[in-house]
């Protein structure tokens, strides 16, 4: 749609309305379903699946419905961001691709537009919105996890052996050690955070970077996870070479943007997940028995799915009105875990053994997705510090003893 | 209304509630107290039936809400559900319920008529009963024997209904009404309940601070710092799903999203009264506290117009019957 149509949304991108977009949105893609359905017979492997993901990026591109929603200096349209939520759940309600990791595209490409150099983020930006690339995230360390700022994986800058400012290096080096970074081994960048200061320093001396992962020095060891699948590696890190100009927030900046991705990490990406959730209670719904054990588990699935949406419907309205998100996303993102368990714990009932005792395609899908919705209280901040949040932040019961 | 608009009324309204909770104070034990001098007229000073008339959503959401979260009572049912069936709601007139905890038309075969009702049905002129899906009859009060029931909530002050013969005004009813009350008296009843459980959430974390075990607060232990997050997370949910059922309360989706949000709020609500009852422990098992009213009124509350699991049951059945899973609502 590199034609008529794509000019006239061009042209609408920053009046669209949203209802209007969705209509055209979805149009397209039904007149091109053969183009973007899966080109594998599922479940496929971790690589059928992002090779979709790069393939229909591409279409989308072309189409122009990949760059509306991204400012123009980056290749973009303009228009809300909003366009971008709408699309993102349109591919995954369509169960065109899974949510969580083309969500990635949601979460690294706003850090790299509001922190990357300008040139680099207008030279990059492209590779990511049109499929060419795929970018992972290198935030976990091993003994990092819900503790974030307490990370050690070093970046040093090459200063001689007199040293000097930090902020004349033309180049930094970067030891040590990533885990559970999603997709690293399918992945030509990484958004790296590294310390640049003493272990004590916290988020005070935290600086991210913009990596190659074909960088001598990167080694990447795929975890297998309990599903089969191999989504995450360790990444290890030995003299890895970083010029100074792929540095993002500038030299211990990299806190803000840690923390710049959370709204969208705990927001707009939740979008898609509600309508990959609804995508997949529908498919239980095709196979249920038509008996009240099987309504009843049906419909606790969608009342929670339901309280889901509804939450993050709200939002993403107040994205959309520009008002700043905080601590009440946490609410968000429990709701999130919440309705994972009970969409894929309904299927599971409805299927009567075939997340157990079967071996056929599509019993496999529902196994290794069953068990992938276990780590929804884990992932993105585990359900404890959400609650953490919530405890401190919105209910203001002080500090924890 | 604007933003500014609709907080200066909830603060209107919760100060003139707050002020008549004061002036009428109860006993504290259900059995003394009876049921608590209504607010009726206290709303209708301020303008409930014209606000209801020009801008039902707010009128509904705000006094709704503070009713439940001042632990006043006032008989808005009866206005909620007149309005939804096109009759005008006046001080005077009740309409009979349907029996709880269900959602049947209150006129049975046989030509009577049984439900629930507020505490307006024992003092209106007429009752409106609601025969089917077209017709409804304006019976006046004399026909109907009110039998005024405790309950577990006595301050709610629900009451009996029986009609042996419904004979009076026949009223025309547009085809749908009824569904269209049900879900109306659904919203109205999401939101006392959201209200209850917002202030039970504050009196649980006021306590929380307040109390000291082991040298320090006990809001300061992680167990029950969890256990107000998930009240917090359940009451979030409901009001979020009370307000998209307002964004579509005049299209089709008014039904089902009405229904979930009411099967939110009961199941919302036992997570909340389970939390909350838990960190005011001891205090909370007392008449000396006040949590007991929210309490009770939530456990009434949750059944009237269809519990959680009858609402559930009656989702997935449609879920099954379609075959499909409704979006609902978009952004």
């Amino acid at each position: 749609m590199a034609d008529g149509a794509s000019a006239r949304l061009t042209e609408q991108a920053t009046d669209m309305d949203i209802a209007q977009f969705r209509a055209e949105l979805h149009a397209w893609l039904d007149e091109h379903a053969d183009e973007v359905a899966l080109q594998y017979s599922e479940p496929g492997t971790l690589k059928d699946r992002l090779d979709q993901i790069r393939r229909i990026r591409g279409l989308l591109y072309d189409a122009g419905f990949m760059r509306y929603g991204w400012p123009e200096r980056v290749g973009g349209l303009g228009g809300p961001a909003m366009m971008r939520t709408e699309l993102n759940a349109a591919i995954s309600g369509r169960g065109l691709s899974d949510p969580g990791t083309a969500s990635l595209v949601e979460v690294l490409g706003p850090t790299m537009v509001d922190y990357a150099p300008p040139e680099l983020a207008a030279e990059m930006m492209p590779k990511l919105l049109s499929g060419e690339e795929l970018w992972c995230q290198g935030f976990s360390e091993p003994g990092s996890g819900s503790d974030l700022a307490s990370l050690s994986c070093r970046a040093t800058p090459n200063l001689g052996p007199n040293g000097g400012d930090p902020e004349t290096a033309t180049s930094w080096t970067i030891n040590g050690q990533k885990v559970w970074t999603s997709i690293a081994d399918f992945s030509e960048r990484c958004v790296l955070l590294t310390r640049t200061g003493t272990p004590e320093s916290r988020h005070r001396a935290i600086t991210a970077f913009f990596v190659d992962m074909d960088t001598p020095g990167i080694t990447r060891r795929p975890i297998e996870m309990i599903n089969g699948e191999a989504e995450f590696c360790e990444v290890f890190f030995d003299d890895v070479q970083v010029p100074a100009d792929r540095i993002c927030g500038g030299v211990n900046g990299g806190w803000a943007v840690a923390m710049s991705i959370l709204p969208f990490e705990r927001s707009s990406c939740f979008w898609a997940w509600v309508s990959y959730e609804q995508f997949k209670l529908q498919q239980a719904v095709e196979l249920a028995p038509d008996d009240d054990r099987a309504a009843e588990a049906l419909g606790n699935g969608y009342l929670q799915w339901y309280a889901l949406r509804a939450r993050s419907r709200l939002t993403q309205l107040r994205m959309a009105a520009g008002e700043p998100l905080g601590a009440e996303t946490s609410v968000d993102k429990v709701l999130v875990a919440m309705s994972e368990h009970a969409v894929y714990d309904a299927a599971r009932k409805v299927l009567g053994g075939g997340v157990e005792i079967d071996d056929d395609p599509a019993a496999e899908v529902w196994r290794t997705g069953w068990l992938y919705s276990r780590a929804s209280t884990i992932y993105g901040g585990t359900a404890e510090v959400q609650r953490n949040i919530i405890a401190r932040r919105l209910l203001e019961l002080g500090d924890e003893a | 209304m604007d933003a500014a608009d609709r907080e200066l009324l909830q603060s209107t309204i919760h100060d003139a509630l707050a002020a008549h909770a004061e002036a009428n104070p109860t006993a504290a034990t259900d059995a003394m107290l009876g049921v608590p001098a209504r607010a009726d007229d206290v709303l209708a000073d301020l303008g409930w039936f014209e606000m209801l008339e020009a801008e039902p959503r707010d009128a509904v959401s705000i006094v709704a809400h503070e009713l439940g979260a001042t632990d006043t009572y006032a008989s808005i049912l009866d206005d909620v559900f007149a309005a939804a069936l096109a009759v005008e709601p006046r001080a005077d007139l009740a309409v009979v319920l349907p029996a709880y905890p269900g959602t049947a038309y209150p006129a049975h075969g046989s030509g009577g008529a049984a439900g629930i009702g507020t505490s307006r049905t024992s003092n209106a002129s007429e009752l409106l009963v609601v025969r089917n899906d077209t017709e409804a009859v304006l019976v006046p009060a004399s026909a109907a024997t009110v039998t005024p029931v405790a309950g577990i909530a006595p301050r709610w002050g629900a009451t009996k209904v029986a009609i042996a013969t419904v004979a009076g005004t026949d009223v025309a009813l547009a085809p749908g009404a009824w569904e269209r009350a049900i879900a109306a008296g659904r919203r109205a009843v999401g939101h006392e309940i959201v209200g209850a459980n917002r202030t039970m959430i504050a009196l649980a974390r006021e306590h929380a601070l307040d109390r000291v075990q082991f040298g320090k607060p006990i809001a300061q232990f992680q167990s029950l710092r969890h256990k107000l997050a998930e009240a917090f997370v359940a009451v979030e949910s409901t009001d979020a799903a009370l307000t998209s059922a307002w964004d579509v309360a005049d299209s089709a989706e008014s039904l089902m999203t009405a229904a979930l949000a009411k099967a939110l709020a009961a199941r919302g609500a036992r997570t909340v009264a389970t939390h909350t009852q838990q960190v005011l422990a001891g205090i909370g098992f007392t008449t000396d506290h006040q949590f007991h009213f929210f309490l009770k009124r939530c456990l009434l509350l949750e059944g009237m117009f269809g519990s959680a699991d009858s609402i559930t049951l009656e989702v997935g059945r449609h879920l099954l019957a379609t075959r499909t899973v409704p979006t609902l609502i978009e952004l």
